[in-house]
């Protein structure tokens, strides 16, 4: 491959493939511009859940909270990580991407699945939700616009693999392991193949149940369906702790303190963390409590293992780096004394604490299946997998975004104090956002439900304490504050790529 | 353990919160559990 495909990083030193750079910035730009859709479809949709507000009509807030849940959850993530995989696999070896054209039909397809999907739920033939539960009937398009996304990002992650196979095969990548960051990405790829294949597995079933071609059977949809749309928020997992690692890297100069139990803690990812897909089926009828308590009770603490092994490792690692700064007085002058005004290290920091203590220790006891009873189907897992997908996976995806505008979009950040400001503003907003569903949540406050002040007009009356009001007043502070957050992440982010002064 | 070899006392500290806030919301959880699914 010609030298002149390449250009060197002026702040890493990297040697960056140009047909990577321009297919990860297309991957980043698409997916920052339907996260700023997804975004305002989160304000609308928080804006009716507010009591005090309750703007949109029940069919709107359905609709919107389909499109606000496909494309945060699915369309923007996956975009972004793809954008990552394609990162990690050819810009942190110095490797050339392994089959671009092959990059750009991932590309063509995953786009145009979200934006088919997209006019399908706006259009108003689909309003499933996220979830899709047969029989809630979609039109055949929406279905057939997740399958084209599915295969699209199926292909991206495999080019994935086969650009690190190029890298060893070509001797550019010579060393025994690769980068922790990398392997990181290596579990995010191999969790996506088996979550895209699900993906698949279900999908096009239900396409065909759609067409009025075959019969779905509830159960079973939703068996297989989970191991897509939970399995996602895995890949989301191990994405955003390799971006960790890296952001600890780039911000403190962090070294994993044990590398070894580092790269276990993924693999512990790979073999266990898709039975966490169970406790969506923990009030299910049809599966025995049996299978239901081995892998929510016991085997999915292995993968939790997992998860406390990196929220021990990351910290332990960017402390050690800043001691060795000098910031060694008592306890926390290390933590005092870190870079809180560096947009990549804030995120990084609220992503951690957020990811830690509001989504892990609520997961780890909704998931449990005596807890679940009281907890499924409220609102206290919305506030759970807010605080999980959003405060942990998007707020470090955009904490790294700071870096990759200067290292591959070879741009220098725009506003910077605003973009100093804006992990704070998106972080202490999910905690309100999350911290007011969940606790809204405890007194029974269902998920989903457009009205649950007169609950459409139902002839049963039913009082709230009226703590539940106070707490949905939180949610929607906390909502009105990430969405600015959001507003300035996508102006900072668009706005560098498109204007900003190029790195010296 | 000598004070060398422990280069990271402040995360130690933060983790021993983690564990605490974490049995916490495990036991408040069951407490709720238990006032709403009673035993006689």
């Amino acid at each position: 491959m010609s030298e002149q495909k390449f250009r060197t990083c002026t702040i890493t030193g990297l040697k960056v493939h140009g047909p990577a750079e321009s297919l990860i910035k297309a991957n980043i730009i698409t997916a920052v511009i339907f996260i700023a859709i997804g975004g305002i479809a989160a304000l609308l949709v928080a804006l009716t859940r507010w009591p005090a507000v309750h703007l949109l009509p029940a069919h709107w807030f359905y609709r919107i909270l389909t499109a606000h849940g496909l494309d945060m959850l699915i369309v923007w993530i996956i975009f972004f990580e793809i954008g990552a995989l394609y990162l990690g696999g050819a810009v942190l070896l110095n490797a050339r991407l392994a089959a671009p054209r092959v990059g750009w039909l991932a590309y063509i397809l995953m786009l145009g699945g979200a934006v088919l999907t997209n006019i399908m739920v706006l259009s108003g033939t689909s309003d499933v939700l996220f979830t899709s539960y047969p029989p809630l009937m979609a039109h055949p398009l929406y279905y057939l616009g997740i399958i084209l996304f599915a295969v699209g990002a199926l292909i991206g992650v495999l080019l994935f693999f086969a650009t690190l196979y190029k890298a060893r095969k070509e001797g550019v990548y010579t060393h025994a392991s690769f980068p922790l960051v990398t392997f990181g990405f290596i579990a995010a790829g191999m969790i996506a193949i088996y979550t895209l294949v699900h993906g698949a597995g279900i999908f096009i079933p239900t396409l065909l149940w759609s067409m009025g071609l075959m019969n779905m059977n509830p159960s079973a949809y939703r068996l297989v369906f989970w191991a897509l749309g939970h399995s996602t928020q895995q890949i989301n997992v191990a994405a955003m702790i390799s971006v960790w690692y890296l952001l600890g890297t780039l911000t403190v100069g962090m070294k994993p303190i044990n590398e070894k139990l580092c790269r276990t803690a993924f693999v512990l990812y790979i073999l266990i963390i898709s039975v966490a897909s169970e406790h969506h089926l923990l009030v299910d009828p049809v599966f025995s409590n049996a299978h239901k308590i081995w892998n929510t009770g016991y085997i999915v603490h292995l993968a939790v293992l997992g998860s406390m092994i990196h929220a021990l490792a990351v910290p332990a690692g960017i402390e050690v780096a800043l001691r060795k700064k000098g910031y060694t007085n008592g306890l926390f002058e290390w933590l005092k004394k870190a870079p809180w005004g560096n947009p990549g290290f804030s995120a990084m920091a609220f992503s951690i604490f957020i990811f830690g203590f509001l989504a892990g220790i609520s997961g780890v006891v909704f998931g449990s299946e005596a807890v679940n009873i009281t907890a499924h189907n409220t609102w206290r897992i919305t506030g759970h997998f807010h605080a999980t997908v959003v405060g942990g996976t998007t707020l470090a995806f955009m904490g790294v975004t700071y870096y990759i505008l200067p290292i591959v979009f070879n741009r220098q950040i725009i506003a910077k104090n605003w973009a100093s400001l804006q992990p704070w503003l998106f972080g202490i907003g999910l905690i309100l956002l999350s911290g007011g569903m969940m606790s809204a949540g405890v007194y029974g406050v269902p998920r989903r439900h457009w009205d649950i002040v007169s609950f459409g007009g139902s002839p049963f009356a039913f009082t709230w304490d009226p703590t539940v009001y106070m707490w949905m007043t939180v949610m929607g502070i906390g909502a009105l504050t990430a969405v600015a957050g959001g507003v300035l992440y996508v102006w900072i982010t668009l706005g560098t790529a498109w204007k900003g002064k190029p790195v010296a | 353990m000598s004070k060398e070899s422990f280069g990271a006392p402040g995360t130690f500290v933060l983790a021993m919160i983690f564990l605490v806030t974490f049995i916490v919301i495990y036991f408040l959880n069951y407490k709720y559990l238990a006032g709403v699914w009673e035993l006689r």
